[in-house]
């Protein structure tokens, strides 16, 4: 399969766009009132200029290509330390705008190619995805584990390669591997057997979407687990009947909707073929009156918008053939692939949610700091910044916060557990599951 | 030898401000080495992030000892390579020095520490209805060093420059002493005035950080008006805008009356440059007035109304227009994230922009526009000419943004002559430039008055005798 990847190389022309204005440094808008944030993970953390934002990560680019900058340990960890929420990103206005993740990544794709990337904790995540088509180093067959209720329920999830269905639901490996966010693979099945759902799982043929390895820059595994991937769908589509595949984990809707169209026959494998969030398929429902709720949760939240849901699903314009503005310029963007009013309607549409919200939201989200391979490579730091995201959570005076990725589930119950907080991380599945009732 | 040195310096600098906070790591100085402006990048030897006064004591008794240099550092923004170390060096970054110590809501001042950016202190000050002299910049950058370095703003065409705001400093001399400039000298916890004590604070204002770290300062805030009017002409040269300006400029009810060429006004400016169509006129002006009431904006307005009139029985070309919208909303929604990020000046060229800078008298634009123009049209650059009054019509500012594709060192090359020869036009109008890079403070040292040089080199020798503090930006 053909893919379109750049290299660090073919991004110089965008790399030298940046001025260095370093307006990627906080979150900003005018409003009135006007509204300030700290926006970057790794800045907050570690200050440097060069740790911070994108004008620190352009800057090591620039010093890779002008041949200043050489893979040194410290280089390498400089380069990682960056949880790719593309926070940065949003305060751009340059024409490199569009770019900014996929520059970090391609120097992080160029030190894996050269021998010295990803950092030896990450390691293990390719290793692991070659031995076992997982980052987490899971057997296959525990990739069902999470299925056995519903079997001694007597309520067994179609196989899909076995049964045809409407719906593939992909799982993911975070919400199958990783015990705590469980719950949320669960709650997704309970809720579509509630509401009579045609859909199916791959059980323990599903593949990571290789989301974690294009993050960290290894572009030959994500490829290998991306092509598999998209031969699977189109047989699935053609033999199986699914027409839609529906994720609750936002890595894994990312790596399918940006990092897949990538592959040159993207169009053509997945023609026929809707990719969705679960939200947004319960959503549809919800406003066609075939999603109801009974009883009452009474609870106070706030919501946490991830990175991979929200500004990570922008679709910019650029001006490709010059005929806007010039060639190669950022037109501007649309956002109506992101995930901001969707889960809110939903949750503020439950009965007895009290909803409230923090100051970084939606496009100016505060990364939970689990994304870009931080989760693996530097847990205390990624558990740390949890922590903060739950602070700002509790200053609303939220008992809880909602989301929608088992990665965010993951690390900011992490976040919360650090400093001793009450405050729970809830998929909004989890909560959903609660309220939906069972079929008559 | 020498690296053990180093090594020992690095030690030291960590055991001052912690083991993480301090680095010669080459990838942190490489992003410190370079700004907007077309400056050529230096490294320096060492970054060093202080938290507390006594740090930056501690780092400036240490680089005084060892004759180091140091480069005070908030952001970076200055467009003048300022931060660039010239001689390698302690960059100093004060970022984290970020506190508002003080919003006093009823004598109008706030108390800051140098790393607060102009996006939190207008949060804060918004919270009280309160604001500041925003510049047109980044959100990012700090609004400490915007006042030190004369900085201007969207309320300096009332209250004159930023730092004739400031009601107090306290400062660390490159020798490691804490000083105090202001009434906050006399009595600790006073910071609401500068006078009427000898204006100490004139040694640390528009010195490029050359003479100490100021590290908290007093600033003036002002309340703000519900009402906002934006009175906006065009004229088809500068003589009829300049006639313009002086006339509505002595009313002095505009916070911000500034004007643009054609050029400016564009969202991006044109690289490389391009003719302005015949039919559209050559400058664009808006002057922005806040008021209390209804009625006195009417009053405003009436004033305004009159202005234009007399203008038009002149027989100038003058208009009412619409300012560009886009344009409008950057430089007035201060600060400004479209300005700021740059959008506006190069997002077409790419990578770089400077600017020669300079307070000049109104009388004088139009002699060194025209000039401008030739030069800069020679060079293939947009006119992009930004006129503006500062304290009613006391202060005459003129500045050509000049963006330019970076990744090309012969374009960059081409900007910086331009730029440079446009300056020594200004200069030899009279005009001074503002927050100078070394190529200008070395073309006004060559016209400066001898009296002026040696004063300059006294009282740089007395505060800073061994010469450590942002060496080699002064010219000297
Ligand atoms: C697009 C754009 C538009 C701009 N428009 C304006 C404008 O309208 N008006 C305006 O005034 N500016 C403007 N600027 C310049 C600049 O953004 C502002 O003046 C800004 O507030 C400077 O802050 P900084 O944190 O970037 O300062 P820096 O660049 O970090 O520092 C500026 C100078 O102060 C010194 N310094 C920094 N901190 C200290 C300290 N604590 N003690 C002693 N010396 C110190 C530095 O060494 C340097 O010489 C603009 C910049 C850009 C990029
Ligand atoms: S990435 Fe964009 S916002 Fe950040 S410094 Fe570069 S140009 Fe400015
Ligand atoms: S992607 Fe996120 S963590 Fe990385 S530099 Fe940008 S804001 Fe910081």
């Amino acid at each position: 399969m053909k893919w379109e990847i750049s290299t660090l190389e073919e991004l110089e022309d965008k790399i030298w766009r940046c001025t260095a204005c370093g307006n990627c440094k906080t979150a900003y808008k005018f409003g009135p009132p006007p509204a300030f944030g700290e926006i970057c993970p790794a800045g907050v953390e570690f200050g440097f200029d060069g740790m911070m934002a994108s004008k620190g990560k352009i800057a090591f680019a620039r010093g890779i290509l002008d041949g200043e900058l050489e893979w040194t340990e410290d280089f390498l960890d400089a380069v990682y330390k960056c949880t790719v929420c593309g926070g940065c990103q949003n305060q751009c206005e340059l024409d490199h705008k569009p770019f900014i993740p996929e520059i970090i990544e391609a120097m992080r794709r160029k030190a894996v190619a050269e021998g010295a990337g990803p950092m030896p904790s990450q390691k293990k995540i390719s290793q692991s995805l070659s031995a076992y088509n997982n980052p987490y180093q899971g057997p296959r067959r525990v990739r069902t584990d999470w299925t056995r209720p519903f079997k001694k329920a007597k309520k067994p999830i179609k196989n899909i390669n076995k049964e045809p269905a409407d719906i593939l639901y992909y799982v993911g490996c975070t919400g199958a591997f990783n015990l705590p966010a469980r719950g949320v693979p669960t709650a997704t099945a309970s809720i579509f057997q509630k509401l009579g759902l045609d859909f199916g799982i791959l059980g323990e043929n599903e593949i990571c979407c290789g989301s974690t390895a294009m993050r960290i820059g290894d572009a030959e595994e994500f490829k290998r687990v991306a092509e598999a991937n998209l031969e699977m769908f189109q047989r699935l589509h053609e033999e199986k009947g699914v027409n839609t595949i529906v994720t609750s984990c936002a890595g894994c809707y990312r790596a399918i909707k940006k990092d897949y169209i990538l592959a040159a026959d993207y169009d053509k494998i997945m023609n026929g073929i809707r990719v969705v969030h679960t939200v947004d398929l319960l959503n549809g429902l919800f406003q066609e009156g075939k999603l109801k709720f009974s009883g009452e949760l009474p609870m106070k939240v706030t919501y946490h918008d991830p990175c991979h849901t929200g500004r990570h699903l922008n679709k910019f314009e650029i001006d490709e053939d010059g005929s806007k503005l010039w060639k190669g310029a950022y037109v501007g963007l649309n956002e109506e692939d992101c995930l901001y009013d969707v889960p809110r309607e939903l949750l503020k549409a439950i009965p007895g949610i009290e909803f409230t919200e923090m100051e970084r939201i939606r496009d100016n989200s505060y990364c939970c700091g689990g994304g870009g391979g931080v989760m693996t490579g530097y847990g205390d730091w990624a558990a740390k910044n949890a922590s903060r995201r739950i602070e700002e959570g509790m200053a609303t005076g939220a008992e809880h916060m909602v989301s929608i990725c088992p990665f965010c589930h993951y690390n900011l119950n992490e976040g919360s557990k650090r400093i001793k907080s009450d405050m729970q991380l809830y998929d909004l599945v989890e909560l959903l599951d609660q309220v939906i009732p069972e079929p008559e | 030898m020498l690296a053990k040195r180093e090594d020992m310096i690095l030690d030291e600098l960590r055991s001052i401000v912690g083991k993480d906070n301090a680095t010669a790591a080459k990838h942190i100085r490489y992003a410190y080495s370079y700004d907007l402006s077309f400056v050529k990048p230096k490294l320096p030897d060492y970054v060093v992030m202080a938290t507390t006064v006594e740090q930056v004591q501690g780092i400036m008794k240490l680089a005084n000892r060892e004759k180091i240099p140091v480069v005070p550092f908030t952001a970076g923004t200055n467009i003048g390579g300022l931060c660039i170390p010239e001689r390698g060096g302690i960059l100093l970054d004060l970022k984290r020095m970020n506190k508002i110590l003080r919003l006093d809501t009823e004598s109008h001042y706030a108390v800051i520490e140098p790393g607060v950016s102009h996006a939190k202190l207008a949060t804060e000050l918004y919270k009280h209805n309160l604001r500041w002299s925003w510049p047109v910049g980044p959100p990012s950058a700090c609004s400490a060093s915007c006042a030190i370095s004369h900085g201007i703003g969207g309320l300096s065409g009332r209250y004159g420059l930023n730092s004739e705001e400031i009601t107090s400093m306290e400062v660390v001399l490159p020798t490691g002493e804490l000083v105090r400039a202001g009434s906050c000298a006399i009595q600790e916890d006073a910071w609401h005035s500068v006078l009427p004590l000898p204006q100490l604070d004139g040694l640390f204002k528009g010195w490029l950080g050359t003479t100490g770290v100021v590290t908290k300062l007093g600033l003036r805030v002002h309340p703000i008006p519900p009402v906002l009017k934006v009175f906006t002409v065009s004229t088809r040269n500068i003589e009829d805008m300049v006639s313009y300006v002086f006339n509505l400029g002595n009313y002095e009810i505009c916070d911000d009356l500034t004007a643009v060429s054609w050029w400016l006004a564009q969202v991006p400016i044109p690289y490389p440059y391009t003719p302005k169509p015949d039919d559209t006129p050559e400058w664009f002006c808006f002057g922005t007035t806040f008021s209390w009431t209804e009625k006195e904006k009417e009053a405003r307005e009436e004033i305004w109304q009159n202005v234009l009139k007399e203008e038009q029985n002149k027989g100038t070309s003058i208009e009412y227009a619409e300012y560009p919208e886009e344009a409008l909303r950057a430089r007035t929604q201060l600060p400004s994230q479209i300005v700021g990020s740059t959008k506006n000046y190069t997002k077409m060229a790419g990578g770089g922009i400077s600017w020669p800078g300079t307070f000049t008298p109104v009388n004088k634009w139009a002699p060194v526009y025209n000039k401008w123009k030739d030069i800069l049209i020679e060079h293939n650059l947009s006119p992009a000419v930004r006129v503006t009054n500062y304290r009613g019509v006391h202060y005459g500012m003129l500045r050509a943004m000049i963006p330019f594709n970076k990744k090309s060192s012969a374009e960059t090359e081409n900007a910086r002559k331009a730029i440079v020869e446009c300056l020594k036009v200004d200069l030899d109008a009279g005009g001074i430039p503002y927050k100078p890079p070394v190529d200008f403070a070395v073309e006004i040292n060559k016209r400066a008055h001898p009296g002026y040089l040696s004063l300059l080199k006294q009282v740089k020798k007395l505060l800073d005798p061994n010469d450590i503090m942002n060496p080699g930006k002064l010219g000297i």
